[in-house]
């Protein structure tokens, strides 16, 4: 009952509270929910490190112990485990305080989290170039009509947002819609020929027309500059997507709020 | 009396209370969140009422589906399921969210036998996931299939938390990974792993920023609302199918006022005066 129950009770009370605090004019609620809330927040996730700490200290042990599979990379974790402990509470090699030594350049604990974890994490960072290299050329990989969107989008944003990218003449980007029109329409074209001496054609004619007539090489207007081109996709169509996007999920945040404090979703619980 | 009424009398009393009271024992500067709040939970409720009696609609969702059929997947195999609840802590809704589905995905895990391996970024989601997955188990009657370790800790830092997850992925090679909680920049690294071992994935998030890492490298993603109805879709429990109709009425009415807000800037009437607010 009290395992049940008592959770339920808490989560709808606190719940009822946090939100009420927002919008009622009552200096200790706000406090309680501002500061008191969160501290206590803090204080059961500080000790709940305790918890988390022996959990991976006793599964890696454990699998060293009965020599699981890959039982060897446990005794790294174990090893590193067990070292920051000692250079963090027990001997730090240095000639200043206990507490000083973790700036302490001639600490091990420094000399660990300097040499050791940070390249570590720095090169786990670094190794996120590489997957976005992957994952764009998967993405962009004309499969279907969405995907070759994405392709074009990423070609003006890539493009648009290097040096090189101002630097590309308005009868290059004019060529590229061209082609854009023909790549729409060529089902039309009886043969391929026909298709590229159209092309061809039509490209000399808005050279000529924009060269000559409107003046395009000195007035050059925004839809035919790749930096604006660039600027646009991602302040109209990208920002759009995303606003959509977060309008969901803030919808969906109030509702599974909802359903949490009223004690309806009782998931988390196991029910 | 009506029934429904209760659905008008009740937020009208709520509203004059609020503004008879409004700047003394009401804060001043966020009526509209007030508004809208109590409009949302005044809609979710009337749909949660109105399930219990009549059938409501749940429009297929891929990504839902598909994990009873990843979970099978991966028993054929003789291959576990990796489960990544996120780097966040509790205080985030995307880990409460991730953590309900995690329960629903530990009583398939139950159902087909499948081993299930949860690495987690925090003590205190370690201890939440561990319960609901003890449960999960318990209620599909296998409890002696529950391993104390199936739940484990790894680090709260988070690239050392996504090469631990993507060690675990190139030792073990699970047939299924699910990422569902709170990602940031890790995401890709995680996805892209699992893509290498050709895993079934399936990712949920609600940081809008890295659905779109999911959604290259994962084989399906839960989209924003999808996300947090993944639950409810899950449970099959009237009251909480008629909570995501409910949140649908609402992003009916937000669509309204878009198009309200583009035609009143169109004749060059600035109504965003009416709604600005001062939060905090």
């Amino acid at each position: 009952m009290l395992k049940r129950q008592l959770p339920i009770v808490i989560v709808i009370v606190v719940g009822f509270l946090t939100l009420g605090g927002h919008f009622i004019n009552n200096a200790p609620l706000k406090n309680f929910i501002d500061n008191d809330a969160t501290q206590w927040y803090d204080i059961i996730a500080g000790f709940a490190v305790f918890l988390g700490s022996l959990n991976l200290l006793k599964l890696h042990l454990t699998r060293v112990v009965r020599k699981t599979k890959n039982w060897q990379y446990s005794i790294f974790s174990v090893a590193g485990f067990l070292l920051m402990i000692i250079f963090g509470f027990v001997y730090h090699g240095s000639e200043v305080d206990w507490g000083k030594h973790l700036d302490a350049k001639d600490s091990y604990f420094y000399w660990m989290y300097w040499y050791i974890y940070q390249p570590l994490s720095t090169t786990m960072f670094a190794l996120l170039a590489f997957f976005v290299a992957s994952a764009s050329y998967r993405a962009f990989r004309i499969r279907n009509y969405e995907a070759t969107l994405l392709l074009i989008s990423g070609i003006i944003l890539m493009l648009g947002r290097v040096p090189i990218g101002s630097l590309i003449p308005w009868w290059i980007v004019g060529g590229m819609y061209v082609a854009l029109i023909f790549a729409l329409i060529k089902s039309y074209f009886k043969s391929i020929n026909l298709s590229i001496y159209s092309y061809l054609l039509a490209y000399v004619f808005l050279i000529l027309i924009g060269g000559f007539v409107f003046g395009w090489h000195q007035n050059t207007p925004a839809f035919l500059k790749l930096n604006d081109i660039q600027q646009w996709i991602f302040n109209v169509p990208a920002t759009a997507g995303a606003t959509a996007i977060m309008i969901g999920i803030a919808i969906g945040t109030i509702a599974q709020s909802y359903r949490i404090i009223t004690g309806r979703e009782r998931s988390i619980l196991g029910e | 009396m009506n029934e429904n009424m209760k659905y008008i009398l009740a937020p009208l009393m709520i509203v004059s209370i609020y503004f008879f009271g409004h700047g003394s024992l009401f804060l001043t500067g966020n009526e509209t969140s007030f508004i809208f709040v109590l409009l949302s939970c005044l809609s979710i409720e009337y749909f949660i009422n109105k399930a219990e009696n009549e059938d409501v609609y749940l429009r297929p969702i891929a990504g839902i589906d598909a994990m009873e059929e990843a979970v099978g997947r991966a028993t054929e195999m003789g291959k576990s399921v990796l489960y990544v609840p996120g780097i966040s802590g509790l205080d985030q809704v995307d880990t409460l969210s991730g953590l309900i589905i995690l329960g629903h995905t530990a009583g398939m895990t139950a159902k087909y036998e499948a081993d299930l391996h949860v690495p987690v970024a925090s003590p205190i989601v370690m201890e939440t996931a561990k319960e609901s997955c003890k449960e999960s188990y318990l209620r599909e009657g296998r409890p002696d299939l529950y391993k104390e370790d199936m739940v484990h800790y790894v680090t709260d830092d988070q690239f050392a938390y996504a090469a631990g997850v993507n060690g675990i992925m190139l030792r073990e090679k699970p047939a299924a990974v699910f990422y569902q909680g709170r990602f940031y920049a890790e995401s890709l690294i995680l996805a892209e792993t699992g893509n290498s071992i050709d895993a079934i994935q399936i990712a949920g998030t609600g940081s809008a920023s890295q659905i779109p890492f999911f959604v290259t490298a994962c084989d399906y993603t839960l989209i924003g609302e999808e996300f947090f109805a993944a639950s409810a879709y899950l449970s099959k429990k009237s009251e909480l199918i008629g909570s995501i109709k409910g949140q649908d009425m609402i992003k009916v009415i937000c669509m309204i006022s878009i198009c309200l807000v583009v035609m009143a800037t169109i004749f060059g009437i600035d109504i965003s005066q009416y709604f600005r607010m001062e939060l905090g």
